[in-house]
């Protein structure tokens, strides 16, 4: 079982990682980040992913989909950003949230690592 | 009664800048729809420019100076440094207040859903830019 913080440092060991947060849907607030740095604010990669999964949780809503999020992926020209629904008991309403270079990551193992990241996960 | 005479011009100056300051707010509520509302108020309590606190904006401003007061004490004797901000999580939702440059602080009131990583971002930035709205204008000189 891992803390907070291991997981977070197994995400920033992913191919391509530049920066990776644990973050509370219900607040917009970020429990942990690493990486990141000038380039990614992760604090506003938060607030902002935030509003994304709480629109694609209202959407499922609305379109009557019982069924839950697994991961969001986004593609951006150089990077991809995977968010990733944590459903553990004690974790619910928390997401990672991962950014990858597209250049060196490979997206499929970077889906794999992040499974493995959440099944090991206590909060 | 010169105390009160120099607050009283202080707070006149402070006036001149309060086109601006609802500029802001209304802005700042645009950006973040969970907002219920949103004022400006000097460090002592007094209205600059509310949005949508209908009634309850004098009594606010009030309460924001009273609360601002402890929570500057509390960051001192704690060795915390200057006052930033403060966050009340009520049942029904949040009350937060940012300072704004020198003499005025933010006060906003948030439905209990708001995304509160968001609401620091954009009241932060909004509260520097009021700030230096009202220390602007508590510089330029009285013309009387």
């Amino acid at each position: 079982m891992a803390n907070t913080e291991t997981a977070l440092k197994e995400a920033a060991q992913i191919e391509g990682a530049i920066g990776a947060a644990l973050v509370d849907y219900t607040s917009g607030m970020a429990l942990g980040t690493i990486g990141g740095g000038k380039e990614l604010d992760l604090n506003v990669a938060a607030a902002g992913n935030t509003d994304v999964v709480r629109a694609k949780v209202r959407t499922m809503e609305m379109l009557g989909l019982n069924d839950e999020i697994e991961d969001i992926l986004i593609t951006l020209g150089g990077q991809y950003h995977l968010l990733r629904l944590l459903k553990a008991r004690g974790s619910a309403g928390l997401f990672l949230y991962v950014a990858l270079d597209k250049n060196r990551a490979n997206l499929a193992m970077a889906r794999h690592q992040l499974k493995k990241i959440e099944a090991d996960l206590e909060i | 009664m010169r105390r009160a005479l120099r607050l009283r011009a202080e707070r006149r100056q402070m006036m001149t800048a309060e086109a601006e300051v609802l500029v802001e707010l209304r802005r700042l509520r645009a950006r973040l729809p969970q907002l219920t509302g949103a004022l400006t108020a000097s460090a002592d309590g007094l209205v600059l420019a509310q949005d949508a606190v209908d009634g309850e904006a004098e009594s606010v401003a009030a309460l924001t100076a009273a609360a601002l007061g402890v929570g500057q004490r509390l960051a001192d004797t704690t060795g915390q440094g200057g006052f930033r901000e403060l966050l009340v999580r009520g049942e029904h939702g949040y009350v937060a207040t940012y300072a704004a440059g020198g003499s005025a602080v933010l006060t906003l009131l948030a439905e209990p859903r708001i995304n509160v990583g968001r609401l620091h971002l954009e009241a932060r930035r909004s509260s520097a830019r009021i700030g230096e709205l009202v220390d602007g204008a508590l510089e330029r000189r009285d013309p009387n």
